[in-house]
């Protein structure tokens, strides 16, 4: 054993000591590095970090006023073979009455029954996931329907540059790419 | 004697597999027990900590009101509120738990008296048991894309915790009889460690066996998911049909069936089925959507109630379930124990205590011996062949 401990240590086993010391530390980092960002996420869920990112405000739908943000300013994240999405909050409190549903879809929707994804919640704070086809133009408006309890339909268009800059910067680099 | 050199060389091979497998990770490897065992418990901690989730029965001859009830109760106090989520935690001794949004678009989770519907409180924003799972289960790294890297990072843990259960047993001969020994103090801390680590490890073979091969379940989950595979029965709920909502003749909302009567109509059709939790509609074509566990405690089985025409549109029962998906869906609980009660998930905590320790004690034995060992296999390669076989001063088996 004490040869052991006379023999010079070799640069291998020096740079496995150091590199076994970083390895842990590395480790040990990567939690404290993403701390700051599981609670501003659990911040932003909670909705304490308010509706989203680029709020458009007061979009008016019929008798309604809606706000509409997306839920983070970045471009849509894929979901496998179902294509990009792009997750949105809207806060709507006068639609506690009168209204049966909200939907959004890109471009204007011909019918009730092609208004787009539907959202789901609590008029305060209601969240769909809207799917982004690649080749939508980034000029493109996304549109917002209300279907009322008396069966009619409301709408309003947003500039989809307005309610997200990153998905249409996205798409202005798909279709250049296309 | 040629054959037995080799089987000492073998068992010394195995020995030094077992030795590097926790590291050059051990801190990490030693977190990830720490926060599972805590995770365990977190909480029945809460629970403790915080008389907000305690269910306190205002007298003794109370009893539990219904879904309905509560949420009758919860908008007398506060009419403001959208309950989204009611949800009861295992065990009586917990408050329910009801999902909120408030009006100023902020959601919450509240702890509602299951006695008298009284809003006990709010989950903190720091929440513990979100937070302990969340280091242990993917290290807090984000899912932005799918499975976060964290969570491989931490489920790839499962192979070299198999790895090590396997050499481990190998290199410890005749482990079967290690249950009583005794630990020597007195020889040294090398002997003592040793002694803690052999005599934890055969106590909890069935435990490390059990984590790590539900913590490689984990990583094939993520996998499987991330290339879109599923094997998932589960039937996908189509939403309430146009027609099926009802047309009103003064152009208001149309009438929903209550909370309560959405239970029992889902009770009826499916006896035995335990509602402990239930949603409400999230939209006008949305269902009310509950369920809880079934005889095999494992696993939950969900109803869909429509709440315009009052069938069960969908379940998913236990025997809806393939052979394949009683093994699949039985991995996640096995690994959290959170199945059995109060008892089971105490096992768990201790022999995730007993599993820290063993990382623990495993580091002290590497610092003491692997490295001299490992030098002296390193040296005796270069060495000719006669000398070594009398070569090595430090005994490389597991028995000391």
């Amino acid at each position: 054993m004490s040869q052991t401990d006379t023999l010079p240590p070799s640069g291998l086993k020096q740079l496995w000591l150091k590199w076994r010391f970083h390895l842990n530390i590395l480790l040990i980092l990567i939690p404290l590095g993403f701390m700051p960002k599981y609670f501003a996420d659990a911040s932003l869920f909670r909705g304490d970090s308010g509706l989203g990112a680029n709020i458009v405000e007061g979009i008016q739908v019929g008798r309604w006023t809606l706000d509409l943000a997306e839920l983070r300013d970045e471009a849509p994240r894929a979901e496998g073979p179902a294509g990009y999405f792009k997750a949105f909050n809207a806060a709507c409190t006068s639609c506690d009455e009168g209204v049966k549903a909200t939907y959004l879809r890109v471009g204007k929707p011909r019918s009730l029954r092609a208004a787009g994804t539907i959202f789901f919640g609590a008029p305060a704070r209601m969240g769909t996931s809207l799917p982004i086809p690649p080749r939508t133009r980034p000029d493109a408006d996304i549109w917002i329907t209300i279907e009322g309890w008396d069966g009619k339909m409301y709408q309003a268009a947003v500039p989809l540059a307005k309610a997200s800059p990153a998905t249409a910067a996205w798409l202005e680099k798909q279709g250049g790419n296309k | 004697m040629a054959r037995q050199s080799r089987k000492k060389s073998n068992s010394k091979l195995w020995f030094l597999v077992h030795s590097w497998l926790a590291l050059p990770i051990w801190f990490f490897v030693l977190i990830v027990c720490f926060t599972g065992m805590l995770a365990v418990v977190s909480q029945e901690i809460v629970w403790l900590a915080n008389a907000d989730v305690r269910a306190s029965k205002p007298d003794d001859d109370s009893q539990r009101l219904s879904y309905q009830q509560v949420l009758d109760a919860m908008h007398k106090a506060e009419p403001e509120l959208a309950v989204r989520f009611f949800s009861q935690p295992d065990g009586s001794h917990f408050a329910l738990q009801a999902s909120v949004t408030r009006a100023d678009g902020t959601n919450a989770l509240l702890y509602v008296n299951p006695y008298t519907g009284a809003i006990q409180g709010q989950r903190p924003d720091f929440d513990f048991e979100a937070f302990t799972r969340a280091l242990h289960g993917w290290w807090l790294v984000p899912f932005s894309n799918g499975y976060s890297w964290g969570w491989y990072l931490v489920s790839l843990l499962g192979l070299p915790m198999l790895a090590s259960l396997v050499t481990g047993l190998v290199v410890y001969k005749k482990f079967w009889r290690g249950f009583f020994k005794p630990l020597r103090t007195g020889h040294g801390p090398r002997i003592f460690w040793g002694d803690v680590h052999r005599l934890a490890g055969v106590w909890s073979i069935w435990f490390i066996a059990v984590i790590a091969i539900t913590g490689t379940w984990f990583l094939i989950q993520a996998i499987l998911a991330d290339n879109h595979v599923t094997i998932s029965s589960e039937p996908i709920v189509p939403v309430i049909a146009r027609e099926q909502v009802p047309r009103t003749a003064d152009g208001g909302p149309a009438p929903r069936i209550d909370l309560d009567q959405a239970a029992r109509i889902a009770s009826q059709k499916i006896p035995g089925l335990d509602i402990s939790f239930i949603s409400l509609p999230a939209t006008a074509y949305s269902h009310y959507s509950m369920g809880g566990r079934g005889w095999y405690p494992l696993m939950f089985q969900t109803a869909e109630v429509n709440p315009y025409t009052r069938n069960v549109d969908s379940q998913f029962l236990l025997g809806d379930r393939s052979a394949l998906e009683f093994v699949t869906e039985s991995m996640r609980p096995l690994h959290t124990g959170d199945f059995g009660g109060l008892a089971i998930k105490l096992i768990w905590f201790f022999f995730g205590l007993v599993l820290t320790l063993m990382v623990f004690s495993g580091l002290l034995i590497w610092t003491k011996r692997t490295t001299q060992a490992t030098l002296a296999a390193l040296k005796r390669g270069e060495r000719p062949a006669r000398k070594r076989a009398t070569a090595s001063p430090t005994t490389l088996e597991a028995q000391p």
